[in-house]
């Protein structure tokens, strides 16, 4: 539904996006990740042709953005990042101008209009003026003016990004809704967004793809096999020393907690370590108090990868989970 | 066509919601009025020549400058406004082109412009009860309005499609409105007999004066419009290459 050849585009000699490439497939909600800087905007900017390529090709819905953009455009419903309405136009009076402006025919336009306000949740303040609401309300106004056109794909660059998390609640359910009718690509910085919304992820730093796939498979291939947390009763300084000895362990970290010991274990792939360490542990006579496997999540899978690539960089990673959760302040390119 | 129109009439309205729109009202009907009155009465004095007072309400110096600062002003919020607050980005990634962009907003400006003018039609509908007016030469004056409004609103959308502030639009459209105002007055100090004839094509004082007298020429009327033409596509262009950064 929607293809990316080789994007590329560089701001005054600073490559911001490098050679990306990835496909949305009909009805896919694909997750767009990466920090704060990573070209995600850029890109989004190519796509919907707010922004030139400087090579590359966007084809959506069979159709060449560069030769057929405003056929390309008609087919694609964009909710920018800096969600800049108009501040003095009523919702209903703003969500209509995008119709009128998206080329519906007449006599559609108020059936259109009325489906867009519902389906957004924002019929109830129809007759406000945008400037008035909060940023959760004029998030979706600028989703329901996107998609009153009915178009094919839903670009949308951050769309949860600013809100209090029971207006994200409330945007991420509203996705999930409207995949039945549209392809959809979404960018954010928030992993657990990625893993609760999105079927795929595409996963972007300083401009190039560093991975790709369904957040499992990301999960499973760019991870160890789950680790194992045992907690003990007493302080036992050598339990991670006797337990690293195990077979298939690959790491072991100790921590002692006030009359408790807690060891972490990262055990090799494919490897079940939840027998073997019960008695290793019985047969030394300590208490279990706690056995629990622990399954890496995305932003292990993150982390690992932005580590990796800064190790090739040679840059140092330590600051990377910091800089994800709280945004770099890079800032995109524009 | 309908985007077009959208566009329009989303200008236009745009105004009402600005406290600048009703101050320029303000300012516009103010001194029109103080204007309207001075010539009223240095006609009626006996030692004045007999002469239409419509026709020298259209080409007093007040309405140059006012022709000039206002048109500024109207245009400079057109785009600059937009590519300030981001809205520019929704804008101009709906399915329409950036001829249709300009064009709608230069004329949501000039519909603005337009509305600015109307409760001047009130002079001469006044005057008309106290002797008789001939309307021809006030309609040809109004269109001179039209056209040298059109005009500098062209150049002031121009303007305001290079930055992202609005003053600094405004104080480039005044410029460039200047420029083109005294490209005609120019003609009084080159003597290449060519170059003087062509100038005095430009001289928009001249133009006003024929208007205003009832004279109503196509050349100027073509001049003025492929200069609007002109400055549309210059604005169109600009927008399009500001997607090149």
């Amino acid at each position: 539904m929607l293809e990316v050849e080789a994007l590329r585009k560089s701001f005054y000699g600073t490559v911001a996006v490098d050679d990306v490439s990835f496909r949305v497939e009909s009805g896919e909600i694909l997750g767009f990740l990466g920090p704060n800087g990573a070209g995600k905007t850029t890109t989004m900017r190519m796509i919907t042709g707010f922004l030139e390529p400087g090579s590359g090709k966007v084809t959506v819905d069979g159709i060449d953005a560069a030769a057929r953009p405003k056929e390309a455009r008609a087919r694609i419903g964009y909710l920018p990042e800096t969600l800049a309405l108009y501040p003095e136009m009523r919702v209903r009076e703003y969500v209509k101008f995008r119709a009128e402006l998206c080329g519906v025919p007449r006599k559609m336009t108020k059936s259109r209009v009325d489906d867009a306000l519902a389906t957004c949740f924002v019929d109830d303040v129809a007759m406000k003026p945008i400037g008035n609401l909060s940023k959760g309300y004029r998030q979706r106004v600028g989703l329901a003016a996107a998609l009153v056109h009915g178009p094919k794909v839903l670009v949308l660059d951050e769309p949860t990004v600013g809100l209090d998390p029971r207006q994200i609640v409330k945007v991420r359910e509203l996705i999930r809704d409207l995949r039945k009718d549209h392809t959809i690509l979404l960018s954010t910085h928030i992993l657990p967004e990625v893993e609760l919304v999105c079927d795929r992820v595409v996963i972007i730093d300083r401009g190039k793809i560093v991975a790709t796939g369904t957040p499992e498979t990301l999960r499973h291939q760019l991870t160890q096999a789950p680790g194992l947390a045992v907690g003990l009763k007493g302080e036992i300084p050598e339990a991670d020393g006797i337990l690293r000895q195990l077979p298939g362990v690959v790491h072991a970290s100790r921590m002692g907690v006030g009359g408790e010991t807690r060891v972490l274990l990262e055990a090799d792939r494919g490897s079940d370590l939840r027998e073997s360490v019960f008695r290793e542990c019985v047969a030394r006579g300590w208490t279990v108090l706690e056995l629990s496997s622990r399954q890496a999540t995305l932003e292990d899978v993150f982390v690992r990868l932005l580590a990796a690539r800064d190790a090739e960089g040679a840059e140092k990673a330590d600051d990377l989970p910091a800089a994800v959760e709280e945004g770099e302040s890079r800032g995109e390119a524009r | 066509m309908k985007a077009l129109l959208a566009i329009l009439k989303r200008e236009f309205l745009a105004y009402f919601f600005s406290p600048l729109a009703y101050v320029v009202l303000t300012a516009f009907l103010f001194i029109n009025g103080y204007v309207f009155y001075a010539i009223l009465l240095s006609l009626n004095s006996p030692e004045t020549s007999r002469q239409e007072l419509m026709a020298l309400f259209f080409k007093n110096v007040f309405y140059w400058i006012f022709m000039m600062l206002v048109s500024s002003i109207v245009a400079m919020r057109l785009i600059a406004e937009e590519r300030k607050s981001g809205s520019i980005e929704a804008l101009l990634t709906a399915p329409v082109g950036e001829g249709t962009v300009v064009t709608g907003k230069f004329l949501g400006g000039f519909t603005f412009f337009i509305f600015l003018w109307l409760p001047t039609v009130l002079y001469p509908v006044a005057l008309s009860r106290y002797g008789r007016i001939d309307f021809g030469p006030i309609a040809s004056g109004y269109l001179g309005i039209a056209l040298f409004g059109a005009l500098f609103l062209a150049a002031g959308t121009f303007a305001s499609s290079l930055t992202k502030n609005q003053i600094i639009a405004a104080i480039v459209s005044f410029v460039m409105i200047l420029a083109i105002f005294l490209a005609g007055i120019f003609r009084e100090l080159v003597t290449d007999p060519n170059l003087k004839e062509a100038l005095s094509y430009l001289n928009l004082i001249e133009h006003m004066d024929d208007f205003a007298r009832g004279i109503v020429d196509t050349r100027r009327i073509v001049y003025v419009l492929s200069t609007v033409v002109f400055f549309l596509l210059l604005s169109a262009r600009a927008l399009k290459g500001n997607k090149g950064k």
